[in-house]
């Protein structure tokens, strides 16, 4: 067991580090809301900054521009610009798509999408989600025909989040009707813009907009801008799903550990009913329990990282730790909720708000994220039948056909 | 980072899995539960003859020289089964005392015995507070002199060789390993559900000599905190092995148990419960090896010791109690091994101090004023 870094991750660490002191966070341009996971608002400028560093493609193989660094560098990254609080909002979500292209995508991907992704230019929505087939993804309705050497897509995405300010769109859609119900969908890499496109925004609980829906109208696609093989588009979607639950969660428990910092800092220095609100013993027992389950996590996620980094199996791991994380979110929300008391509503810029006003905002983001991505029942179920091994619940109509 | 086990490690513990699923079947455990001296000892023997009470003691004074973080695995799979006795009290926590506070003299008197079983030591620290917080120790004496008073949960005092007695000698907080069979001292059994053996063990002028003193007077802090550290983690280390054992009790019950027509762990009530006990024992084994690695490598580790304990007591009992729902009614009788697995998670959460004192120490490490 070793439960430190190596040489070479403190050094780059360090040098992230240092990037942060020279590039201060809070002076970059924003552009997306923050949508309260960890990575911070989504900001180009910030995407371009780290690309200037040549970390977005650090990773990636040398005939793709990268530099083969270790996996584990991705890790140390995310885990510095969360600790600071930085805008990297898309970087997990376009490193994803990348690696997807580069394990199995067309030369037209390859050559058209992984440049601009390195520039820091490229991000991609996720049009998996429909009206009527949330949980149940693969009752989705959007199709896609062949008509010569394209696709022509026709259906109605949503939950897509900020697809407005993103370059490309990763539409997920039927391409053929086959027996299995698993069988037959595909995924292609759309570009924004593209005719029969039209992405419309949702206002959210906050106020501002983070996802959108998307109509899609005979949009025409080039057959090779499909990524991966016709038809077997479920079990790469599912492949991705559960990279996501890492990859996209893999910063919340620094980005927690930094608003606990602050909450911390507000215990400290305030002082209701003539004492200290650190020396409430509630509240020092709250945080520190709080400190504990953050640490826990942390070390649920490297886990799973070591698991990812040593090609092991992973069955239930990323599920599980995803479900944890989301629920820790919304737990250390509601203590700071609780901590700030009558300030704790105050929006970002309103003259009395406290801590910025960043804790009303995280109480309600938070509550989205053990929706997205997976309910928290759908990933207990996946523990439970893919890490546990007990049977799944059959489907109604099979129990109905059993019957 | 890299959260395998070495090698050594792994084979420390397929060997103890193996050995205590043959020699500390459930039905034992209930049997020296109910055993008003509860103490197998023939097990015991056994146990030394794998050299296990030695694993934290050097090798020229009879041990193996193994790593506290060893000692933490090997515990786990001690609470996996529940195993009654005095490892804890003796190869781990009075072990580490005379290795922090003993002379040349006493190391070498005591160590090699205890490395081969054939001594058992224990730590008389509590008082009428209930606190494991040295400072709160008041039993007062003088040295050469008389001890008069008394200590409470005491582990295993029946058949401890050695008391190791925190005491105030002028005020300072000092160690003293007395023979427990020294005139004076009587053993009085206290009796918690969990059967374990716990002792109130009072003190009626018994004769102190220089010699019984461990370290220097008024080193009794710094000479318990490594003691505590170990106990700490050993018992959070018994809790997860505990939880491990009810959530696989828990999972084949799931399996095998049929109502309505199927097996009750192919209702997503029933799964969703079971996904929560494989999130608290995993989450909670990630703490216990990093606290425990941290301290086996000579860096700080209290404040992960604290949390780690913490984090334990609320999660792996959260375990029991929600493998007793999944049980059901079965695993309310006695000769079900869920609850005997429950109550050791409930007497570990409290040991070696309960959540608040160790949440103190995480409040003050995560810079609360």
């Amino acid at each position: 067991m070793n439960f430190d870094f190596t040489e070479a991750e403190h050094a780059f660490a360090e040098e992230v580090r240092g990037f942060l002191r020279a590039n201060p966070p809070e002076s970059f341009a924003i552009d997306g809301m923050d949508a309260g996971y960890g990575s911070g608002a989504n900001s180009r400028a910030f995407m371009k900054a780290l690309a200037s560093q040549g970390w977005i493609s650090m990773c990636w193989p040398q005939a793709f521009g990268g530099r083969e660094q270790p996996m584990f560098m991705k890790l140390v990254l995310m885990e510095e610009l969360a600790l600071a609080g930085a805008p990297f909002g898309p970087l997990a979500g376009v490193w994803q798509t990348a690696d997807a292209i580069i394990e199995y995508g067309t030369e037209r991907l390859r050559r058209e999408i992984l440049p601009a992704v390195a520039r820091g230019e490229a991000a991609f929505w996720q049009g998996y989600s429909e009206p009527d087939a949330g949980s149940d993804l693969l009752a989705l309705k959007t199709e896609a025909r062949r008509d010569g050497d394209h696709y022509v897509i026709r259906g109605h995405k949503i939950w897509s989040s900020h697809a407005g300010i993103a370059t490309h769109g990763l539409v997920f859609a039927r391409t053929s009707r086959e027996a299995r119900r698993s069988r037959g969908f595909s995924m292609f890499v759309v570009a924004n813009g593209t005719p029969g496109m039209d992405i419309r925004p949702i206002r959210s609980m906050t106020g501002e907009v983070y996802h959108h829906e998307v109509f899609l109208d005979e949009v025409r696609v080039p057959a090779d801008l499909m990524l991966g093989a016709p038809g077997e588009g479920f079990q790469a979607l599912l492949n991705g799903l559960d990279a996501d639950r890492f990859w996209g969660r893999f910063y919340k428990s620094p980005a927690l550990a930094r608003v606990l910092r602050q909450l911390v800092e507000y215990a400290n220095t305030t002082t209701v009913r003539g004492a200290p609100l650190s020396r409430d013993p509630s509240i020092r027992r709250r945080l520190a329990a709080m400190a504990s389950e953050i640490a826990a996590l942390r070390l649920l996620f490297y886990r799973a990282g070591c698991l990812i980094r040593d090609g092991a199996p992973l069955s239930y791991e990323t599920a599980m730790a995803k479900v944890y994380a989301d629920e820790s979110g919304q737990k250390l929300a509601r203590l700071g909720m609780d901590l700030l008391g009558v300030w704790g509503p105050l929006r970002e810029g309103s003259r009395w708000a406290k801590l910025g006003g960043h804790i009303s905002h995280l109480y309600q983001t938070t509550l989205g994220h053990t929706i997205a991505g997976g309910t928290a029942e759908v990933l207990r179920t996946t523990v439970a039948v893919r890490g546990l091994g007990l049977a799944a619940e059959p489907r109604a109509g099979a129990e109905a056909k059993a019957r | 980072m890299d959260f395998r086990p070495s090698p050594s490690q792994q084979i420390l513990t397929t060997t103890a899995r193996a050995f205590l699923r043959q020699h500390c079947p459930p039905e034992m455990v209930q049997r020296l539960a109910l055993d008003e001296r509860g103490f197998d000892e023939p097990l015991w023997r056994r146990m030394a003859e794998l050299g296990w009470p030695g694993l934290l003691i050097p090798s020229d004074l009879g041990g193996s020289d193994g790593s506290l973080l060893d000692v933490i695995l090997l515990v786990e799979e001690m609470g996996r089964v529940g195993l009654p006795g005095p490892f804890v009290a003796s190869a781990v926590v009075a072990t580490s005392l005379v290795l922090a506070a003993g002379s040349p003299a006493q190391k070498k008197r005591l160590l090699p015995e205890l490395a081969a079983g054939a001594r058992i030591a224990s730590l008389a620290l509590v008082e009428e507070t209930g606190s494991f917080d040295p400072e709160a120790v008041a039993l007062e004496c003088a040295l050469p002199g008389r001890l008069s008073g008394r200590k409470l949960f005491v582990k295993d005092a029946h058949v401890a060789d050695d008391l190791m007695v925190a005491v105030r000698i002028g005020g300072a907080l000092s160690l003293l390993a007395i023979p427990a069979d020294r005139a004076g001292i009587t053993r009085l059994p206290l009796d918690p559900i969990s059967g374990e053996k716990l002792f109130e063990v009072t003190f009626d002028r018994v004769e102190l000599r220089p010699d019984d003193l461990f370290g220097a007077v008024g080193d009794g802090v710094a000479l318990l905190t490594s003691a505590l550290l170990a106990g700490s983690l050993a018992r959070t280390a018994e809790m997860v092995g505990a939880a491990q054992r009810v959530l696989e009790l828990a999972v084949e019950h799931a399996k095998t148990r049929v109502q309505g027509g199927r097996p009750i762990g192919g209702y997503q009530a029933i799964q969703h419960a079971c996904a929560d006990l494989v999130r608290d024992v995993d989450a909670t084994r990630g703490l216990l090896y990093a606290a425990a690695w941290k301290a086996a490598e000579g860096r700080p580790a209290d404040a992960d010791a604290a949390l780690a304990k913490a984090y334990a007591g609320e999660a792996c009992l959260a375990v029991a109690r929600r493998g007793h729902q999944i049980f059901g009614a079965i695993s309310y009788c006695e000769e079900h091994p869920l609850h005997l697995l429950h109550k050791r998670i409930q007497a570990a959460s409290v040991d070696f101090g309960d959540a608040p004192l160790h949440l103190e120490t995480v409040a003050r490490a995560i810079g609360l004023a």
